[in-house]
């Protein structure tokens, strides 16, 4: 095992490495360029025994990445925001093929307006799709989760592809000390990839991926997909057994920090979890039972592991960094869903919708959200959704505001006073 | 072509007798492009992926019936090249590392209507060519979105009176040169043919099938419900759209394009136009003369400057 | 409410007479639903479409499962299950079925409870794909038959659905569907309404729980080769080509190559061979055999012939 410096893209890339990927299509986007940069150095090298085709668009390499996956290779593949969305006909179509192959995706805010920085918008766009879900918080669970993340894609029972989630620049650019799995063991761990009798060839006849007819085959095929992703959650820790024994490291379906006592609870997904990590080792300080509880798998999202969790807790924090035009933040939603109707349900679970665009989330903002769920459960009070917005920040887009002439009252007495 | 590949098909009789693609299918009774396929398949072999873009022929297969003997994968309207280079990639990776023996591979074919050739799907075709992928493409072409109900597409005819072009004087564009514009990628091969010209389509693919690269085909398909005329007619305007030079037979190889069948004396336009339902404003009530004259006019342009 | 479905091949214009009937029923004040059943219909192809009609507010939506009335454009697609055409028929059925034959014949070969009446068929044509002014006659009978849509309400309501085709086509079209309007007034009426299902005595869905399957069953794909041959798209001809062997020149590829659908093939003694489960009668190989040895006759009168000869 080494221990080296590596980017979050340089880890993803070191995942595909290891996993013995055959097949790599791909497209340049950032912040996720890099991640095929390093591979095809390595292809080209000759370290890495592999091919990799760049297409002409994300909709194509997707539909490359499906299409080879149902030929018998083991894909990997790597995008982002526009380049994910640009895509979403094939995301849905090939996870209906029950085709594994494992997806980067560097987390990028939505255009528009177009931005290069972080948030959670484009992949929560491919919830409901049909592919697995891991979302990542550290350099070195980006390599181990997509290790792990062919294991459970190629698994007989579920055959779905997977998408292992990164946030830009938060991840992607930043490097961290990661520890190399060998790479004989990480061969060993993730397995040949078997295709079963969904490959083409030669011998034997197989139409794959046709059109039905009528709303009962329909629901059946869409169905057993949908059963086929929740059953993940039923073979994971398994999966994560075997890679805690082989590898050292433990990864569970949620990632839970000071739990066990905790009466405030902050949830959320991806990097800036390490930063809620921090605030709940200062608020323990401080002497307030607080907890965090991070979701890796949000598809399959695990209702039965978060009512056990957080049963009988007082108040839930839950941040967003997306948003659901119109309704808010979607992190939030799914946990009322999942908390509904539960006896010691905690009676606030407040939406906090933060870190939009790669907004950062201050220390001192984690220890204010935690204030506002401990009064409001203290009054017996629920919490309106809040944006994590200063009025620093409302004072300098009037300033861009009034540059721009946008018409406003406000900002014409700027202007003109 | 490979110099020293025999030709086996000189004559009519030289047609395969008995035919893979099965029966039973959804196309129209008299379609055009299923005649093409089912000759094209019957040369091809078994062993072969068709990868398909939304449109009519999606509903070839349909679960749990398809009329295919080997492999059959539909995409999306837009990327089915995309879809034939993941297959022909895979397959030979796993044959060069063993995975899967010679003789277990395929020919990749692309099958895809005029609405994606033409449109959605030419970013992804062209790719395919600036890759050089080896694989073979078919545009099935009724000038039309068919499946849709025969809207008008890139590749509808001037004149032509679609479902979004009923006005009295039909589509006012014109028919794109995809031709041109594939045989511009330099591909190892690009070639017009017809269904009901079988004898010129069998020995196009007996020729591709000895080349590697993209071999691009598009095959005019004669449409009796978008076209609006009797299915039994399918054949008869086939002929009539190659006698009276409205679609040239031709072939590009290496920087050249060669026409395959040039019609002596080409029959005048009309004679394809009177059968059809969609040109039938230029006959009914009142001849019109000059719409005739300028599609006559725009024919006799193209075939000014054939040579060979 | 009125529930109504029409049968027909593609082509013989069961949307169109779903439209009139539906205005008819609008114009006389009530409120409708119609609408054709999309799907992989091709010319000759069994299809339906469907009217309902009340005096409130339609909230049924989709199919009719349980018609009060079932009229059929081409007799060819009674006994055919692949058609529907029985779909959901009881005794408070009215089937009405434009035939040459007799309520009694059709009554004792679909051994069915419902009502059977006939509309007569017009003089005989060769193609049925081209039945004119079916689509006038089926609407014209069924308007007749629910007796709350006078003849000029359905008039009007023909005039306005094909007023685009010119006015010849209405006038031809009122023609005869006047006449069909006539013939059916001794039925008048037989149709009733039908009420909404009782919640009170009602059989209970049988739900199941999904079993959950392995991807190497449950994916959506077809592990063998030209399973389509088990579709009969024969069922879709109007016309059928045959073979006349005495002329048959043996050149044996023409019919064989053009047949779009591959449904001709070439026997050990090198002659063509039509698949009539398949052959959708398309009747390009009538149109190119050299020697003209395919004729096309009528496929129901081809049918009578088989049985005739199967009987004798």
């Amino acid at each position: 095992m080494t221990r080296k410096l590596l980017t979050g893209n340089g880890a993803a890339a070191w995942g595909a490495r290891l996993a013995l990927t055959d097949y790599i299509p791909a497209f340049p986007i950032t912040p996720q360029t890099e991640i095929i940069e390093d591979l095809s150095i390595w292809i080209d090298k000759g370290e890495m025994d592999a091919r990799m085709v760049t297409l002409e668009s994300e909709h194509s390499m997707i539909t490359a990445a499906g299409s080879a996956a149902s030929s018998g290779v083991r894909v990997f593949t790597a995008t982002s925001s526009q380049g994910l969305l640009h895509g979403m006909e094939m995301v849905y179509t090939v996870a209906g093929w029950r085709t594994p192959f494992v997806m980067i995706n560097v987390s990028r805010g939505m255009s528009s307006p177009i931005t290069l920085e972080s948030d959670h918008n484009d992949i929560m766009a491919a919830r409901d799709s049909g592919f697995l879900q891991i979302h990542c918080a550290t350099c070195q669970e980006i390599t181990d989760s997509v290790l792990m993340a062919y294991r459970l894609a190629e698994h007989k029972e579920i055959r779905v592809p997977a998408i292992v989630n990164l946030d830009g620049f938060y991840l992607s650019f930043t490097r961290e000390p990661v520890d190399l799995p060998d790479a004989e063991k990480a061969a060993a761990f993730v397995g040949e990839f078997d295709p079963e009798n969904l490959q083409f060839k030669g011998s034997a006849p197989l139409s794959q991926a046709m059109a039905v007819l009528g709303g009962g085959p329909y629901s059946y095929f869409r169905y057993e997909a949908h059963l086929a992703v929740q059953h993940a959650l039923s073979v994971y820790d398994e999966i994560a057994d075997e890679f805690a024994d082989t590898f050292g490291r433990r990864y569970d379906i949620i990632d839970n920090y000071q739990m066990d006592d905790a009466e405030y609870v902050f949830v959320m997904l991806g990097s800036f979890a390490t930063k809620a990590h921090n605030a709940v080792d200062s608020l323990r300080k401080a002497g307030w039972k607080v907890g965090l509880a991070r979701l890796r798998i949000f598809r399959p999202f695990p209702k039965e592991k978060i009512r056990q969790l957080l049963k009988g807790r007082r108040a839930v924090a839950v941040i967003d960094q997306n948003i659901s035009m119109g309704m808010g933040g979607v992190l939030h939603s799914e946990f009322a869903t999942a908390l509904y109707g539960m006896k010691d349900a905690p009676a606030v679970l407040a939406s906090f919708i933060g870190g939009l665009g790669g907004r950062d989330i201050s220390q001192q903002e984690f220890f204010e959200m935690i204030n506002e769920i401990k009064q409001a459960s203290d009054k017996g009070e629920s919490l309106e959704p809040r944006l994590l917005y200063t009025e620093n920040e409302l004072t300098e887009i009037r300033k861009l505001q009034a540059i721009a002439h946008a018409e406003h009252e406000e900002i014409h007495q700027q202007r003109d006073g | 072509m490979i110099e020293g590949t025999p030709v086996h098909f000189h004559r009519m009789k030289d047609m395969p007798s008995s035919h893979l693609l099965g029966t039973g299918t959804p196309m129209c009774a008299g379609c055009g492009g299923l005649e093409t396929l089912h000759n094209m398949y019957d040369i091809l072999g078994e062993k072969t992926v068709f990868v398909n873009a939304a449109g009519c022929m999606t509903l070839l297969s349909v679960y749990p019936f398809t009329p295919f003997r080997g492999g059959w994968l539909y995409t999306s309207m837009a990327s089915a090249p995309a879809g034939a280079q993941g297959v022909r990639d895979a397959m030979d990776i796993m044959i060069k590392k063993k995975k899967l023996p010679e003789d277990e591979n395929m020919e990749v074919v692309v099958v895809t209507g005029d609405g994606s050739a033409y449109g959605m799907g030419m970013s992804a075709t062209s790719g395919a060519m600036d890759r050089n992928l080896n694989f073979i493409y078919l545009c099935y072409d009724n000038e039309g979105y068919g499946n849709t109900g025969q809207q008008y597409s890139a590749a509808t005819p001037h004149a032509a009176i679609t479902s979004t072009s009923k006005g009295s004087h039909g589509y006012p564009g014109f028919k794109k040169d995809l031709f041109s514009i594939w045989a511009a990628h330099h591909p190892a091969y690009v070639a017009t043919i017809i269904g009901a010209e079988p004898l010129d389509l069998a020995k196009k693919i007996e020729k591709l099938q000895g080349m590697t690269g993209p071999r691009m085909l598009i095959s005019l398909a004669p449409c009796p419900t978008g076209w609006d005329y009797d299915p039994q007619l399918s054949v008869e305007i086939g002929h009539l759209a190659v006698q009276t030079g409205v679609w040239p037979l031709k072939e590009y190889i290496n920087g050249k394009v060669t026409h395959t069948k040039i019609p002596k004396q080409r029959k005048p336009v009309e004679e394809y136009l009177k059968l059809q339902g969609r040109f039938k404003h230029l006959f009914y009530p009142q001849r019109d003369e000059q719409g005739i004259a300028e599609i006559q006019a725009r024919i006799d342009a193209y075939w000014d400057n054939v040579t060979e | 409410m009125f529930r109504i479905r029409f049968h027909g091949r593609g082509g013989q214009g069961m949307k169109t007479a779903s439209r009139i009937l539906g205005t008819a029923f609008f114009i006389e004040g009530y409120e409708v639903q119609d609408a054709p059943r999309y799907g992989a219909e091709r010319r000759g192809a069994p299809i339906f479409a469907y009217v309902r009609a009340d005096k409130v507010a339609v909230n049924e939506r989709g199919i009719i499962s349980h018609p009060d009335l079932v009229v059929v454009s081409d007799d060819t697609l009674v006994g055919m299950p692949a058609a529907g055409v029985m779909q959901g028929i009881d005794q408070n059925t009215v089937l009405l079925i434009n035939s040459h034959e007799t309520a009694d014949t059709w009554q004792q070969r679909l051994n069915t409870q419902a009502k059977i009446i006939i509309l007569p068929a017009q003089e005989e044509i060769e193609d049925r794909a081209e039945l004119p002014y079916i689509g006038s006659q089926c609407a014209a009978a069924a308007a007749a038959l629910s007796h709350v849509i006078s003849k000029q309400t359905f008039t009007q309501a023909l005039t306005e659905e094909l007023q685009h085709l010119g006015d010849e086509v209405v006038k031809q079209n009122l023609a005869v569907a006047s006449t069909a309007f006539d013939a059916m007034a001794p039925h008048s009426g037989i149709v009733k309404e039908s009420a909404l299902p009782s919640a009170t005595d009602y059989i209970k869905p049988e739900w199941i729980e999904l079993p959950f399957e392995k991807a190497e069953i449950s994916a959506p794909a077809i592990h063998s080769g030209a399973t389509s041959v088990k579709v009969r798209t024969g069922l879709w001809r109007t016309m059928r080509p045959v073979i006349n062997y005495e002329k048959c020149s043996g050149c044996w590829w023409i019919c064989s190559t053009y047949c779009p659908d591959g449904a001709i093939n070439v026997t050990d003694d090198k002659l063509p061979d039509i698949d009539y489960d398949h052959c959708k009668g398309c009747l390009v190989c009538v149109a190119q055999c050299p020697p003209h040895a395919i004729e096309s006759i009528p496929e129901h009168i081809a049918k009578e012939k088989e049985l005739a000869g199967a009987k004798s």
